[in-house]
């Protein structure tokens, strides 16, 4: 039993790391911009699909003894290009919008998704791509539980860079602009920020954080795809709810809430109805808890409550 | 903000048609409506078969504006009503139960079925904010999808229902399309006429100081949430009653058929057309659905077109391809009924 | 008929915004609330209409208890507002602002609008006659289908106060009716809200403008930090001690001020700032 639990912990906390990297991206957007950036779900894809490429470019050219350096490499890479297809979006398809009505960026941004993902599918690959295994297929037992070297590389990675973006945004300088902008757009402006950079900014790290993801769960799950975005965005968007969506911190504790309740809540339901509800509405299940979430605690565990005294002077959206 | 005359007075007709004087009134639409008998009757089938969908989409666009044009609240979900109506049929005149009810009595069942649906989704969801209101219904669209795969005792899952009930009305058989187009005509005049004027009714203005300031609307005694439930529940029917036809259209209806992306189909016929304007809700069905017709060799690249097309509209002209002047007032006025 | 704040209290977390205060309104008279900033006197209009909830204490309007409703229903009930900062429906013309706020009044008979033909001319003949009339006895009767956003300042304040009005509304609350105004508008608001005056109306008018409020009231309260300081008529009012130092200050408040902030220190950390600080030139 113990050692079930613990296989349940263990994966939960690997799928849950990799929604709290692309919940990172949308609840910095939404804190800054009030927009759900329905291009982020197709940004973790291109991860993937990046990755995938210059992996393969890597395994060509590179021997056993630089490997490290490599992957790191092609992380790097990964991120800077993705954060900068995201900056390129931002300033394309969002930025020009900024005045117009609540919907227009909304629309904007799905319409994005749609040519990123259409864009995938028919120039690079209709059909799966097998991703290659770059780490060491390494497992050993704790406790009853199998971990394998991919679930503890995937964790750790992700907590490191949580813990960057953290630092960054609390004792940088530009991190003081991300949180000011964050906080008040308008204040920010009115005090000389030029609002652009931190916004760019929130964009590119975002961005990249899940495209570092889409390499995390293709190397997890072993193939790349182009609609891998879809059901993974959702359900990294209902982890920053969960977790209070505008907080950096609550996109964390989000995304490892989710995938504990996922993991638990699916492994637990084939035995708690006798096995007429099985593992395949795991979606809906995801979904369901977006709609309860946002049915009964909108704010998340960590979010802001719009106070009473905000709401009487400013336009109720 | 345009500071031309109010949306509901619409724009100023045209002089040149002034001088047909009173006759207008009655030629013009006997005209149109002659050309079009001429065209059905002696169009391949091919082509009406097109003109019946852009007269489905046009029922869940006009029922979709009324949601997010009037009201301006984002429905992503929308697709969950037409699923309802098109299931409502296929299970109540078809082999699935063998149970074969009477066409118009499923069109208003039907209707009912996703009116109720619509109520009570809107009831918890519709206190919320407006992107969240945007997730929550794209969630419920793609429950209700997952939904229909899954349950098979009632659905059939994936392989769908089929071999469904030919739609029989007092009498005929509506076999070929045209016989569609021929139900479908009424049917739209009669949703626009009864749109139309709500969105000029006392509610229509209601809806409009919702989506300007909810707040405000508030405080001169608006009940916002009657209003917003309102414009759910009937537009959800609306939507069901598409679905209705849909399925005795195609005689056949599978999950795959009610996916989001058909949410996203009539969310862009709104916006592409012009918010809360149904003039342009029959320009765009017409454009999105005929487009992708015409580039049918090109039908891998249609996602990738709408997509591209979406943004560049939404950069283009935020509020539609259809300015809110030309609206049914306008097209009233051109007809010298006003 | 009266309204009646009973010992009302509002607290925005540690804020104390309005502590314990009683104050009675009666109809036929125009009452004005008055004090310096922060003294709580809009924080009482945005109770009594339903977008603060009451910490303490009730809002009573002829019995009915006013706090417990939701904020729509306690416009049904006879209560109308304007706001500080105008609020009109930007995209709906003048006319259609007016309309609307029959909503209430006139949704019930929607449905013979939509299905009868005939019903929904009438319905929307009369409603366009009633609201043109009462723009008339505005003065914004040509400006009827030009858009409420495109209007002037001082028209826009006018269309706030007719759509207070087209109701005929208990209980009136103009928020700061003057701010903005020139000295021919004010001049011009004050002879309206007279007209606007009926034996069974109760004015609460929350205002700055003191030649205004001292022209136009019949009784004032005066609060000060949440409480209530003093009330009385204008030349009461304008008497009192106690008012004139909450407004100026008294004579050695001021230095204490000015050696407080003096040796006050910050003790954040200086370094992004600083950064800021350095920046500051290009980044305008």
């Amino acid at each position: 039993m113990a050692g079930f639990l613990l296989q349940q912990l263990v994966n939960a906390l690997t799928i849950g790391a990799i929604y709290a990297l692309i919940a990172l991206g949308y609840t910095m957007v939404y804190g800054v911009l009030r927009l759900i950036n329905f291009a982020h779900s197709e940004l973790f894809m291109l991860g993937a699909h990046i990755s995938y490429f210059l992996l393969a470019v890597a395994a060509a050219n590179a021997g056993g003894a630089a490997l490290t350096l490599v992957l790191l490499l092609v992380f790097a890479a990964t991120f800077v290009v993705v954060g900068l297809i995201g900056v390129g979006i931002e300033a394309a398809a969002y930025r020009p919008l900024r005045g117009a009505s609540r919907l227009a960026p909304m629309l904007s941004a799905l319409g994005v998704s749609i040519v990123l993902q259409n864009a995938v599918m028919l120039f690079v690959s209709r059909r799966p791509l097998p991703f290659p295994a770059f780490l060491p297929q390494l497992s050993f037992e704790l406790g009853g539980a199998i971990v394998t070297a991919k679930q503890l590389f995937i964790v750790g990675f992700s907590a490191l860079l949580m813990v960057g973006l953290t630092r960054f945004v609390n004792a940088t300088s530009f991190g003081v602009r991300i949180r000011a902008v964050s906080e008040n757009l308008q204040t920010a402006q009115l005090l000389g920020i030029n609002i652009n950079v931190p916004i760019s900014l929130i964009f590119f790290i975002g961005a990249g954080l899940g495209a570092v993801a889409g390499i995390f769960y293709s190397s997890y799950y072993g193939i790349a795809v182009f609609s891998m975005g879809f059901i993974v965005g959702l359900k990294a968007f209902t982890a920053a709810i969960l977790g209070g969506i505008g907080s950096i911190p609550g996109a964390m504790l989000g995304g490892f809430a989710l995938g504990l309740l996922e993991t638990f809540g699916t492994g637990l339901l084939p035995i708690v109805s006798a096995g007429s509800i099985g593992t395949e509405y795991r979606d809906i299940f995801s979904f369901s808890v977006l709609v309860v979430v946002l049915l009964f605690r909108p704010s998340g565990l960590l979010g802001e409550t719009v106070t009473e005294e905000g709401m009487v002077y400013k336009r109720d959206f | 903000m345009t500071s031309d005359r109010s949306a509901l007075n619409g724009a100023a007709a045209s002089p040149a048609l002034d001088r047909l004087g009173r006759a207008r009134a009655i030629a013009l639409p006997l005209v149109a409506l002659a050309a079009a008998v001429i065209a059905v009757l002696n169009a391949p089938t091919y082509y009406v078969r097109v003109v019946d969908m852009v007269l489905i989409y046009v029922l869940l666009g006009t029922g979709l504006n009324m949601v997010v044009g009037y009201a301006g609240l984002l429905d992503l979900g929308f697709v969950a009503f037409y699923a309802i109506g098109a299931y409502s049929y296929a299970i109540l005149a078809s082999g699935q139960f063998d149970i074969h009810l009477h066409f118009a009595l499923v069109l208003v069942i039907g209707g009912a079925l996703a009116g109720l649906a619509g109520v009570l989704l809107g009831i918890p969801v519709l206190r919320l904010r407006g992107d969240y209101l945007a997730i929550v219904t794209l969630g419920f669209g793609e429950i209700v999808r997952l939904l229909l795969n899954n349950l098979d005792w009632l659905t059939n899952g994936p392989q769908g229902i089929s071999r469904i009930d030919e739609p029989r009305i007092l009498g005929f058989a509506l076999a070929e399309p045209q016989d569609f187009f021929w139900l479908l005509l009424p049917l739209v005049a009669i949703a626009f006429t009864l749109v139309w004027r709500l969105e000029c009714s006392i509610l229509g203005l209601g809806w409009a100081a919702i989506r300007e300031d909810q707040d405000a609307a508030r405080g001169i005694g608006i009940n916002t949430t009657f209003a917003k439930l309102l414009a759910f529940g009937l537009s959800a029917t609306l939507g069901g009653v598409a679905g209705v036809v849909f399925a005795a259209f195609q005689r056949f209806v599978d999950p795959v058929s009610f996916s989001f992306w058909e949410s996203l189909t009539v969310v862009l016929i709104i916006v592409i057309g012009g918010l809360g304007n149904l003039v342009g809700v029959a320009v765009g069905a017409a454009a999105l659905i005929v487009l992708p017709e015409l580039l049918r060799d090109y039908a891998e690249y249609r996602m990738l077109l709408y997509g591209a097309g979406l943004v560049a509209v939404i950069l283009m002209r935020p509020r539609g391809l259809i300015d809110r002047r030309y609206n049914p007032a306008w097209v009233m006025r051109l007809l010298g009924w006003r | 008929m009266t309204l009646r704040f009973e010992n009302v209290s509002k607290r925005f977390g540690a804020l104390i915004a309005i502590d314990g205060v009683t104050l009675d309104f009666a109809p036929g008279q125009i009452t004005s609330v008055i004090g310096p900033n922060g003294a709580g006197k809009s924080t009482l209009i945005n109770m009594a209409a339903g977008s603060y909830s009451v910490t303490a204490g009730r809002i009573l309007l002829d019995g009915i208890e006013l706090q417990r409703l939701k904020k729509h229903q306690i416009a049904q009930e006879g209560v109308a507002r304007t706001y500080q900062n105008i609020r009109l429906f930007d995209g709906m013309t003048v006319l259609q602002n007016l309309e609307v706020c029959l909503f209430a009044e006139l949704v019930g008979e929607a449905w013979a609008e939509v299905l009868l033909s005939g019903a929904a001319r009438r319905s929307r003949a009369a409603r366009v006659e009633r609201c043109r009339g009462e723009l008339a006895r505005f003065g914004l009767e040509p400006l009827a289908e030009a858009m409420a956003g495109d209007l002037s300042y001082g028209n826009q304040k006018l269309l706030e106060i007719a759509r207070a009005a087209i109701l005929r509304p208990k209980l009136l609350m103009l928020d700061e009716p003057a701010a903005g105004l020139n000295h021919a508008e004010t001049e011009s608001l004050k002879r309206r809200l007279r007209e606007l005056m009926r034996p069974d109306l109760i004015m609460l008018v929350v205002e700055h403008d003191m030649s205004l409020v001292m022209a136009l009231s019949d009784h004032i309260y005066v609060l000060h930090q949440g409480k209530l300081l003093f009330a009385g008529s204008p030349q009461e009012v304008q008497a009192n001690p106690a008012v004139q130092e909450a407004y100026l200050g008294s004579p050695g408040e001021i230095d204490q001020i000015r050696d407080t902030a003096r040796r006050r220190t910050n003790r954040v950390r200086i370094r992004a700032d600083a950064d800021i600080e350095r920046r500051r030139p290009h980044s305008v």
